[in-house]
């Protein structure tokens, strides 16, 4: 017998938690709260703090590809990087961070610029930069959607959680749609198997998310984007 | 999740707090008595830190549950240049997810718990590896950092100590096998995430060359509770080898999945029937992987009779590993999930070592033949056969990990798998 879980059968799936705002406990929780958003604040393009330099988004919603690297704030931010690391190379993965922060994906031309940054041979930095899955070596949408459909959040449903999202933007997996707003993924374990299925869209993850639930997500992302 | 749950069995002890949005604030933190502990910590002394965490027999929490207290001290007693603490934030154990909530919802305590850390080993700078796609949970770390910092608790001369310890948040790019010590220290420096040989172990050569202590997130941030209350108080709960209270991730076909805090040694039978609040309606227990998808998995049985420390379940026939307990009714397609599993691992091999590289692609490919209804009785000889070769063989646990999944499940389902074969049944989408 295969699992029995299926997209309509909403009832089939009682391993919805309430979730981020689920209010039954002993605190009032918004989504915002849940995710620390007033504590974090507005995240300056210098870094703030030095010792908070190096973290910062791989996919805000807006990009240039052809930004120049790191002038003005971003100067600052990535002198901050340098300094808090012994070697030159050890701020090669913050860099390329900031760099995809500004221009989305990081091609050829930026892994050389980068390289010349810190000293390093362009073979070496494309042998870092293309061992890590989150670097896009090319340009994705607006909105980067990655549903794990790993065991946790197999168990309750993620290939059909994935399958919606490719039928509702008429994608294949890895396709841009054409009017350069979504690109969909199967992406490996997001750390949140206990509100299943998880999805990341850029930076931000939604959780607790069912076949149902699509198409109002990606009314919300379109809404952001106009 | 902690919240809006919270079960009365639990100990709250490191997840007190959690679901408060005050306690990630300095303020919050320290009215919850946060912050006392370090400026004990200073006044003990750093050999009576160590011989205090040691007696508590606080364990990894990051899998293996190597004793905290006798992992520090392999670090050098006299300092030749600089030594580092790095604090494992790269969780993406399949199954696993207690760290993202230690960072979004008690940062400082992990900073409170890496800076008394580094004092015991005399590191001047800590690094927090956070995972890459962890980007909410990461700000607010960082920005607990930032305010660590401002009110002089981290940086220059601690409290008025003379101390400098110094503490960056550093974030990955997304790479499984980066969670592995040697990988994490091969990423933080710039290179690919590919684990060293051991010999020599971090504690002798590690980060930037340097003597390096690694630690998870939820160990270290056990410390300075054992560091304020001392070891004897955090034996009170747990067993006499696995003592304390521990993060269990439950996910899965129970009705309340989460992370609870509870004490270890906790019968797992009572985790998912009353805790996590049981099954669905007219399901049944089929298999339980209680740590994370690396350990064997669990016939119901088994899982039934265990209890949840080191040593139980490894007399079930398992292992604790980070206590990510994956429950499994009888509705679940062993063979699917398996192959899952192995397809995670294929995909996750840094390629290094060809019985990882090449087996996990073998492994993968007979699994989803089997599973597409082509499969031969032999494959499962074949499986077993390649596990073999891939255990014990290679640089790092990764390669065993795929294999440990499959063996284990051919042991205990094997029915599963024949009945596939025989009927060359193809699975449905699910
Ligand atoms: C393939 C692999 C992945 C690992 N991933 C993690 C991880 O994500 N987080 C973690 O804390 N430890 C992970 N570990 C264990 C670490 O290597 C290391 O043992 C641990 O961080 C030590 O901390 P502890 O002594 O506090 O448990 C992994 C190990 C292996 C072999
Ligand atoms: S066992 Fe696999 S992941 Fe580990 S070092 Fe070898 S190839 Fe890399
Ligand atoms: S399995 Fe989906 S988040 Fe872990």
């Amino acid at each position: 017998m295969s699992d029995s879980v299926k997209p309509s059968g909403a009832d089939e799936i009682p391993f919805r938690n309430p979730g981020w705002a689920g209010n039954t406990g002993e605190f009032d929780l918004t989504e915002e709260l849940v995710r620390g958003e007033e504590y974090v604040g507005d995240l300056p393009a210098h870094g703030g703090h030095p010792g908070r330099a190096p973290t910062y988004p791989y996919m805000l919603k807006d990009r240039e590809p052809e930004a120049p690297l790191f002038e003005g704030p971003y100067e600052e931010r990535f002198e901050k990087i340098r300094s808090r690391f012994p070697t030159a190379r050890a701020a090669l993965l913050p860099a390329l961070n900031l760099a995809q922060e500004i221009r989305g994906h990081i091609s050829q031309d930026t892994m050389r610029e980068v390289g010349g940054m810190l000293g390093l041979s362009d073979a070496y930095v494309r042998g870092v930069a293309t061992f890590y899955t989150m670097y896009n070596k090319r340009p994705v949408g607006r909105f980067l959607i990655q549903v794990c459909t790993n065991i946790s959040c197999n168990l309750c449903g993620g290939d059909e959680v994935l399958a919606a999202f490719l039928e509702a933007t008429e994608t294949e997996m890895g396709e841009t749609t054409e009017d350069g707003l979504f690109t969909v993924m199967e992406v490996e374990c997001l750390a949140a198997c206990g509100t299943p299925t998880a999805i990341q869209i850029n930076s931000r993850y939604f959780e607790n998310v069912t076949p149902a639930d699509v198409p109002a997500i990606l009314d919300r992302l379109r809404d952001e984007a106009s | 999740m902690a919240y809006p749950y919270t079960h009365e069995k639990e100990v709250r002890v490191l997840s007190r707090g959690w679901g408060d949005p005050r306690t990630r604030t300095l303020e919050g933190w320290k009215a919850l008595g946060g912050y006392q502990a370090l400026g004990k910590a200073f006044e003990m002394g750093r050999e009576k830190v160590i011989e205090e965490v040691k007696a508590s027999g606080l364990r990894g929490r990051g899998g293996a549950g190597f004793p905290t207290g006798v992992k520090w001290s392999f670090m050098p007693k006299e300092k030749k240049g600089p030594h580092y603490l790095l604090c494992n934030a790269d969780e993406s154990e399949p199954g696993t997810f207690k760290d993202r909530e230690h960072l979004r919802w008690s940062p400082h305590q992990l900073i409170e718990g890496c800076l008394i850390g580094a004092y015991a080993i005399q590191a001047e700078h800590v690094y927090i590896y956070c995972r890459g796609e962890f980007f909410e949970a990461t700000q607010v770390m960082a920005r607990a950092v930032e305010e660590a910092y401002e009110a002089g608790y981290v940086g220059e001369d601690i409290l008025g100590t003379g101390h400098r310890i110094d503490i960056t948040v550093f974030a990955g790019a997304g790479a499984y096998i980066c969670g592995e010590e040697t990988a994490l220290m091969n990423s933080l420096e710039g290179r690919r995430g590919l684990p060293r040989v051991k010999p020599p172990f971090p504690a002798a050569v590690g980060a930037f060359g340097k003597p390096t202590t690694i630690n998870n997130v939820e160990t270290l941030s056990a410390v300075p509770h054992i560091v304020e209350h001392g070891g004897e108080w955090y034996r009170q709960w747990g067993t006499e080898k696995s003592p304390g209270t521990k993060l269990f991730c439950v996910s899965g076909h129970v009705r309340r999945p989460g992370n609870y805090e509870l004490p270890l040694g906790f019968p797992m039978k009572e985790l998912i029937y009353d805790v996590c609040g049981g099954l669905r309606e007219g399901r049944s227990l089929k298999a339980v992987i209680p740590g994370g998808s690396s350990v064997p998995i669990m016939s119901a049985e088994e899982a039934e009779a265990c209890s949840l420390d080191y040593e139980g379940v490894v007399e079930c026939g398992s292992m604790l590993g980070c206590a990510s307990v994956i429950v499994m009714d009888d509705s679940t397609n062993i063979v699917k999930q398996v192959r899952r599993m192995v397809d995670f691992y294929a995909h996750e091999s840094c390629g290094q070592c060809t019985p990882c590289r090449e087996g996990t692609q073998w492994l993968s490919r007979i699994l989803v033949r089997i599973e597409n209804g082509r499969g031969r009785e032999d494959d499962l000889d074949t499986l077993l056969e390649l596990g073999d070769q891939m255990t014990g063989t290679t640089i790092c646990v990764l390669s065993d990990s795929a294999a440990a999944p499959v063996a284990s499940s051919i042991e205990k389902f094997r029915d599963d798998y024949l009945a596939l074969i025989r009927r060359g049944e193809k699975v449905g989408a699910a």
